[in-house]
């Protein structure tokens, strides 16, 4: 819904350089897979377009306006999922609305009507509409990522931003969830930066990539230019067999094999 | 070879001299040590010969707290009944007129440890909360942190004292010093708690957008709401020993009873007081105890025999504090 325009982006920790001149500019609701080494600054950039942090120097445009500071139409997912865990999913859910809701109006819980079905339409959209009153701290690390997701969407953003969603999750619930943060950004054609480790997620998932290594971006491409020599400029050589041995698979016609094409049924 | 022998000579003596120094060192502090508690002893002029001389006195005034009796009619054991028309006569626990209940002093005593509690929880919550550094900024949280400094430095009893010219001596003065009391030590734990908040949900609350009240009680106090009850529980326990603390200089309830009988040398009848003491505060700690063992939702709260045989020792404790 939104185009989000990042102009020579910097930040830097004393002598630390987290980002280095970035750039890019994103369209109304693409789903851009944002991957790198740990340190690679991919957090860092991404609590940027948050307004957690403030960059160094450099601007970030939201439909032409700066970000300043942290926004209500700017939502984020954690890795952590970092919810309320004493309160029910229901609960964490309309913690999305705190941005549009007085102190003392959210203090007795009083928040709008249309929240409260904003709320109870993002669980479903999780598929955890049964599970609304389930405490949070009760629940598996899949389920209680997925809350993470209704509490972002109720926040009615414009662009949702998520830092390694699924990266302590199993496999099946990391493809899950994955799979719900496709299904709710497609739903509500959001335009999404997602960060993940796992290379073949991003490939499954991605439909445009930025490459980040040593705070600068090294990679801007669709999934057709997102080659295996690509996955070694970001990450290095990997060693590990399973990798290696979808590598050399790859090889003859150097562009990604399975998992690409059947990433086109979203 | 001789200059290895002279090398570990040399070594051995330097060893020993280090260890008579130590030994001076030693004997010297211990010396201090001795000196210190020689003059502690004698300024509360403590003598053994004291001892010896009304230990009769003391054995007999024994006799009476625990009066000979029979159980069952045949088996030699303490006389429970001649405790139980003490706590008839004087209307410890409860008596009924005409059918109507009426309640007793261990009413009041739990009532002046409950109240105050309850009237000390927001005055906690406020300065707790303000004197967190994650809440206010540094330099000026010590404003709040001050004040609870304060209010502990000066025992509950000693706030009692301060209340008086408000309201005499009366269990209205000893409430409103359990409260001031509560402020204190409930604030300080609260602070202590919200240290330990994780940062996380902050930010997660602070990504929505949430203004900067929004994000202390969404952010942070939800992280500590269990917490903060139970250690309201805590509290509550301790303020009832407070208040039977607080008869004793003649703020009302079971401790005045137990000041009163001790003056008139009525050693059956302080005993009996002291047992009406003993079951006001188990009953509390075990009531604070399984609630806060509920709301932790996972460990156990301690025995009911546990909490029995630390009871003297909490007791003590609260009297001092």
């Amino acid at each position: 819904m939104s185009t989000i325009e990042v102009t020579n982006l910097s930040k830097s920790y004393g002598s630390v350089q987290a980002l280095d001149d970035v750039s890019f500019t994103i369209p109304d609701g693409e789903f851009v897979v944002l991957l790198g080494e740990s340190g690679a600054g991919k957090s860092t950039l991404l609590r940027c377009l948050n307004g957690i942090t403030k960059p160094t120097s450099g601007s970030i445009t939201i439909d032409g306006e700066p970000v300043k500071g942290p926004r209500n139409d700017v939502a984020m997912i954690f890795q952590q999922h970092y919810l309320l865990e004493q309160m029910s999913a229901y609960s964490n859910a309309l913690t999305g609305a705190l941005g549009r809701t007085s102190f003392l109006e959210s203090l007795f819980g009083r928040y709008e009507t249309d929240d409260k079905h904003e709320a109870l339409r993002a669980l479903d959209t999780v598929g955890l509409l049964d599970q609304a009153n389930q405490r949070a701290g009760h629940m598996s690390g899949g389920q209680q990522q997925r809350v993470g997701i209704a509490r972002a969407l109720v926040q009615n953003p414009n662009l949702l931003l998520a830092d390694e969603p699924v990266a302590s999750l199993d496999p099946a619930s990391a493809e899950n969830v994955m799979r719900y943060i496709r299904r709710a950004a497609a739903e509500r054609d959001l335009s999404t930066i997602a960060s993940l480790h796992q290379v073949n997620i991003a490939r499954e998932f991605g439909e445009r990539f930025l490459g980040m290594k040593n705070g600068e971006l090294v990679f801007d491409g669709y999934r057709d230019d997102f080659t295996v020599d690509v996955i070694d400029e970001i990450y290095g050589d990997i060693e590990t067999d399973a990798i290696r041995t979808e590598r050399t698979a790859d090889e003859p016609d150097g562009r990604p094999a399975q998992s690409g094409a059947r990433a086109h049924e979203y | 070879m001789s200059t290895d022998t002279d090398r570990i000579q040399q070594r051995l003596s330097a060893i020993q001299f280090h260890k008579r120094v130590r030994l001076v060192f030693s004997l010297v502090l211990l010396g201090v040590f001795a000196f210190f508690f020689q003059s502690a002893l004698s300024e509360v002029s403590f003598s053994i010969g004291e001892i010896v001389e009304y230990w009769p006195q003391f054995t007999a005034a024994l006799g009476e707290f625990f009066p000979p009796g029979e159980l069952f009619g045949f088996l030699p054991f303490v006389d429970l009944s001649a405790y139980w028309s003490f706590i008839q006569e004087r209307n410890l626990l409860m008596t009924f007129e005409n059918g109507n209940p009426v309640l007793g002093a261990v009413f009041v005593t739990f009532a002046m440890g409950f109240a105050g509690t309850v009237l000390g929880v927001p005055g906690a919550l406020i300065l707790g909360v303000l004197g967190s550094e994650r809440v206010t900024p540094y330099p000026f949280n010590f404003i709040f942190r001050g004040t609870m400094s304060v209010i502990r430095a000066i025992p509950a009893l000693v706030w009692a004292l301060i209340y008086i010219p408000l309201g005499g001596v009366s269990p209205f003065t000893a409430t409103l010093a359990i409260g001031t009391d509560t402020m204190g030590n409930l604030g300080r734990l609260f602070t202590d708690a919200l240290e330990e908040v994780e940062d996380g949900p902050i930010e997660a609350v602070e990504s929505t957008g949430a203004n900067g009240p929004q994000k202390v009680v969404f952010g942070m106090l939800s992280q500590v709401f269990t917490p903060f009850i139970a250690w309201t529980f805590y509290i509550l326990e301790i303020n009832v020993r407070i208040a039977v603390t607080m008869g004793l200089i003649g703020g009302g309830g079971l401790g005045q009873v137990l000041q009163t009988q001790r003056g008139l040398f009525k050693y059956t009848n302080m005993m009996a007081t002291i047992l009406v003491i003993f079951l006001l505060v188990i009953s509390v700690e075990v009531f604070s105890q399984r609630v806060r063992s509920y709301i932790r939702g996972s460990d156990e709260g301690q025995s009911v025999l546990g909490l029995i045989a630390s009871f003297p020792q909490r007791m003590a404790e609260s009297i001092w504090k």
